[in-house]
């Protein structure tokens, strides 16, 4: 899995988890003030994302201590979360 | 299916036992599993690593859990100032971090599900802040503070979390604990009798009971306090 392919789908599972309410663009925030998503709907996107991990081969660990953090969270906006996800799919 | 941790003695066991024999599939956590009657797999609530193994393995099996009951549990009766270092965390890190590790870990498969209850386990030592139980006491209270607000977590995803909290229940948990200062802390209850593993059981069932679907992020001590 490439950083293209990764941001794209991130991009898609989470267009489909706020139903297309929200302009969604690499740079959408996904925790803090800004973000689209509500603290249900981010375990919605990281149970996909699990399930998508799953079918290609590897196990995508939302559980990191890095989670959370606003700072180095993976989940500051799609690109960082699609780096994560690439991180972890390339082992 | 049903996930029961310290199902190798005392509580765990006698629940595990009982949902056993009313037809549920369990599968026992426990540090040592030789010698468990039933399935089992050998996990140690108080590190990360190992309950994440143990989740791993179960979510392998691909059934629905229906529950996780988390009894595993170390008590120690002694006044905080006497209470060593090593005893303080170990109390703590099985206590509660371990119901909290077995939560954190077992949840994402119950809110896939959208279905199925946590049971966590507490003390009357917390509502009678019964001398010289300090330090167990503080880590059940942590239990049932963490089970109230995780209840609130899960409810979204239609998944319950209530806590037991047991009076004194002959189990080895007990071992020291004289007849009279058992008797003293019976006194203190609302029913006042001796209850036994089994009334554990029976609680238990009925939380586990789709009647019992309107209750969650509650404390329910057994005798009443």
């Amino acid at each position: 899995m490439d950083i293209d392919q990764a941001i794209l789908m991130v991009k898609e599972v989470i267009t489909g988890v706020v139903e297309h309410k929200a302009l969604v663009t690499d740079e959408t925030h996904l925790i803090g003030g800004n973000a689209v998503l509500d603290s249900m709907k981010l375990v919605e996107v990281c149970l996909m994302l699990e399930d998508i991990a799953d079918e290609n081969g590897f196990e995508f660990d939302w559980t990191s201590e890095a989670t959370m953090s606003k700072s180095r969270s993976m989940f500051r906006d799609i690109r960082s979360l699609s780096e994560e996800l690439v991180n972890q799919a390339n082992g | 299916m049903i996930v029961v941790t310290g199902a190798s003695k005392g509580l765990g066991e006698s629940i595990a036992l009982r949902l056993g024999e009313s037809g549920h599939r369990v599968i026992g956590l426990a540090r040592n599993i030789s010698g468990m009657t039933i399935e089992g797999i050998a996990c140690d609530v108080s590190s990360y690593q190992s309950v994440k193994a143990a989740a791993r393995q179960i979510k392998k099996i691909g059934e629905p859990i229906d529950a996780v009951i988390n009894a595993a549990g170390v008590a120690s009766m002694n006044l905080a100032v006497t209470t060593d270092a090593g005893t303080v965390q170990k109390l703590v890190q099985t206590n509660l971090v371990g119901t909290i590790y077995m939560s954190q870990l077992f949840a994402p498969i119950l809110i896939r599900q959208k279905h199925g209850s946590f049971i966590n386990f507490s003390t009357i030592a917390v509502a009678l802040a019964l001398k010289g139980e300090s330090v167990y006491a503080a880590s059940k209270a942590g239990v049932e503070a963490f089970s109230r607000v995780f209840a609130r977590e899960m409810a979204d995803f239609n998944v319950r979390v209530n806590c037991v909290a047991p009076g004194p229940i002959r189990t080895d948990l007990l071992r020291g604990v004289s007849d009279s200062q058992i008797n003293k802390i019976i006194s203190q209850q609302v029913i006042k009798k001796e209850f036994q593993k089994s009334d554990v059981c029976d609680l238990v069932e009925l939380l586990l009971d789709p009647k019992a679907s309107s209750l969650s992020g509650q404390v329910l001590n057994i005798g009443g306090v």
